[in-house]
């Protein structure tokens, strides 16, 4: 206990870093995933904008970074991390790789979603004379919004988990932590706070997007 | 309700030229046909509609009517182009849209309504913002939208709904929300595609009511998709009857039900239409009744019942009154009277032949 308060200012540095990490990936992996899994939607056969070419292409992209373990993932983008932001090291580096994880598991998330919506929906928004691009932005993604929140929740958890390891690649965060002044110092306080104070991150995450959505669905 | 000047007024919508009164047809389609290609896991392509040619009047209320699968659903899909013809033509008030740009397209739609069996209101959206969106779409001004949505929502008897959401509406309210909705624009058309299918018999009264209002006080000629005969029977002026993608039999609503020409046509009619006896209720007659059986039809305005029973009274023969029944088709009536008739053979022929020249008579057992 006593070595605890010694380390609360690591302790709340590192409770700030995971915070940072996952707000950050979830605004850039968030938009960049909606954006990947409209166009999935909106391209697919028989959609709104059916294009076999563009829906095939970013289906395989996805098909094929998906599977990938996110620790081998991480060690895979270092170069392009290091082209793009500059380093292949630290939080920073490691939001660029989660971002690019949760897009595509985002997209995922958002295409499955948006698919829940009645075609007979579209096909009233159509009748009454709408284009494709209005009908996506009235119709289809109100439509799908409780179902979207919910989806977003669930990848949110996910990425509170994937920051866990951002020790590896030199990054902070509770992970590293726990991994750092708890395991290898055999202090299971230390361990035990850093995961309390996730799992509540984690409740308080998924208490809101359930109200959210709620709230959305009015039910 | 006494809103109906209104909702023809400054709201000009819709893309429709001012037809000439009683000279084209709102909607005429030509040697339509639509195939659906091939799945991709193989089987042979649909064809949907197979050359169908049919004109819809301005002020008529049209009824399709036709078993599961017929092409009724692809037909009226095809008038307001949510699909494109696989060949033919077709023209809305005039204008050819087989081969318009997409573009050109939505404006047609926007001047046409439809609503469907299930509703397919927007659930995120309240009553009032459901019926605001094809405003919306229009271009409408915002004042514009207000005054035209309330008018609308007491039209269908919904103003304390307006910001209620879908999901707390019953389904006679939902179907008002619908057609609150596609009459937004003031379209001179409205398609209904199985609108009252979902609804129990009294809403589905309602809303034909409801429907004829549309019809009668704007106006609005009606194309009514249905399986159900007593839809067509309570508000369709015009029939048409479709087996596998092509159109059997159409006409006036009168003139299908009291004499239809064709298997199908028939079979649609004596569900709703008293006064033709069942094969089984023949074989009960046939039991019961000693002569010959024969069922006479009347029509309204084809001949006199008396001239037809003082024919049987003089020719000798005895008869009895089996089975039968009187029908009103919108004002104009027509039956069915199944007779038992005894006597010679030579003095039955004779009568017979003597009544068919008048009425239309069917020896049935
Ligand atoms: N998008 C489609 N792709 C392939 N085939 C289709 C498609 N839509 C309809 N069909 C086929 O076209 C035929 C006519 O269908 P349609 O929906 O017009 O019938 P319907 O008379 O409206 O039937 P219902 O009373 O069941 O609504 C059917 O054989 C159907 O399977
Ligand atoms: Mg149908």
């Amino acid at each position: 206990m006593d070595r605890l308060f010694e380390l609360q200012g690591e302790f709340w540095v590192a409770a700030v870093e995971t915070l940072y990490m996952v707000a950050l990936t979830l605004l850039i992996g968030g938009l960049v995933g909606l954006a990947l899994g409209t166009v999935l939607y909106t391209t697919r056969p028989g959609s709104l904008l059916s294009n076999r070419v563009v829906y095939n292409i970013v289906n395989v992209i996805i098909n094929f970074f998906r599977p990938i373990p996110f620790i081998i993932f991480i060690a895979a983008v270092q170069p392009l991390s290091r082209l793009v932001i500059g380093t292949g090291i630290g939080n920073d580096a490691l939001v660029f790789a989660l971002s690019i994880a949760a897009s595509f598991a985002i997209a995922r998330i958002v295409e499955q979603n948006l698919l829940t919506v009645s075609p007979g929906v579209i096909e009233a928004a159509r009748s009454m004379g709408a284009g494709p691009l209005r009908i996506l932005r009235t119709v289809v993604l109100p439509e799908a919004l409780g179902p979207l929140i919910l989806g977003y929740t669930f990848v949110l958890v996910a990425i509170v988990d994937m920051t866990a390891v951002a020790g590896l690649i030199g990054g902070g965060g509770l992970g590293n932590f726990a991994q750092v002044y708890g395991y290898r110092q055999f202090e299971p306080v230390i361990t035990w706070a850093a995961v309390l104070l996730i799992v509540i991150f984690v409740q308080g995450v998924q208490f809101l997007g359930n109200w959210l959505a709620r709230k959305v669905l009015r039910r | 309700m006494g809103t109906a000047p209104v909702l023809t007024a400054p709201f000009a919508f819709t893309t429709f030229h001012v037809a000439e009164e009683n000279t084209m047809a709102l909607v005429a389609l030509r040697n339509v046909t639509k195939t659906y290609p091939a799945s991709e896991r193989g089987g042979s392509p649909v064809v949907a509609i197979d050359d169908v040619s049919l004109e819809v009047e301005a002020g008529d209320v049209f009824g399709i009517i036709g078993y599961s699968g017929a092409g009724k659903s692809t037909l009226v899909r095809l008038v307001n182009a949510l699909e494109p013809a696989t060949s033919g033509s077709i023209e809305v008030d005039g204008r050819e849209i087989t081969t318009m740009p997409e573009r050109e397209l939505r404006g047609i739609r926007l001047g046409i309504g439809m609503i469907f069996q299930q509703f397919n209101l927007f659930n995120s959206k309240t009553v009032w913002a459901n019926i605001a969106y094809p405003l919306t779409v229009a271009g409408a001004s915002k004042a514009e939208i207000a005054a035209r949505v309330a008018e609308l929502l007491e039209f269908v008897g919904l103003a304390d709904k307006a910001k209620n959401y879908p999901d707390q509406l019953s389904g006679g309210q939902k179907q008002r929300v619908g057609i609150a909705r596609a009459l937004a624009t003031s379209p001179r058309l409205l398609l209904a595609d199985e609108a009252t299918s979902a609804l129990d018999p009294e809403t589905t009264q309602e809303v034909l009511e409801l429907l004829k209002r549309v019809n009668r006080e704007f106006g609005v000629t009606i194309i009514v998709i249905t399986h159900e005969m007593d839809v067509i029977q309570s508000i369709a002026t015009k029939v048409a009857v479709m087996d596998g993608g092509r159109v059997i039999e159409h006409g006036a609503v009168f003139d299908v039900f009291s004499n239809p020409q064709n298997p199908s046509s028939r079979r649609f009619v004596s569900t709703v239409v008293k006064g033709i006896p069942s094969p089984a209720e023949l074989a009960v007659l046939r039991e019961r009744h000693e002569g010959r059986i024969v069922t006479i039809s009347f029509r309204d305005g084809d001949a006199s019942q008396a001239a037809v029973f003082v024919a049987l009274a003089t020719a000798g023969v005895e008869f009895e009154l089996v089975y039968g029944g009187i029908n009103d088709i919108q004002g104009r009536a027509f039956g069915h009277l199944t007779l038992a008739i005894r006597g010679t053979d030579a003095a039955i022929d004779t009568v017979l032949a003597e009544i068919s020249s008048r009425v239309d008579v069917t020896e049935v057992a």
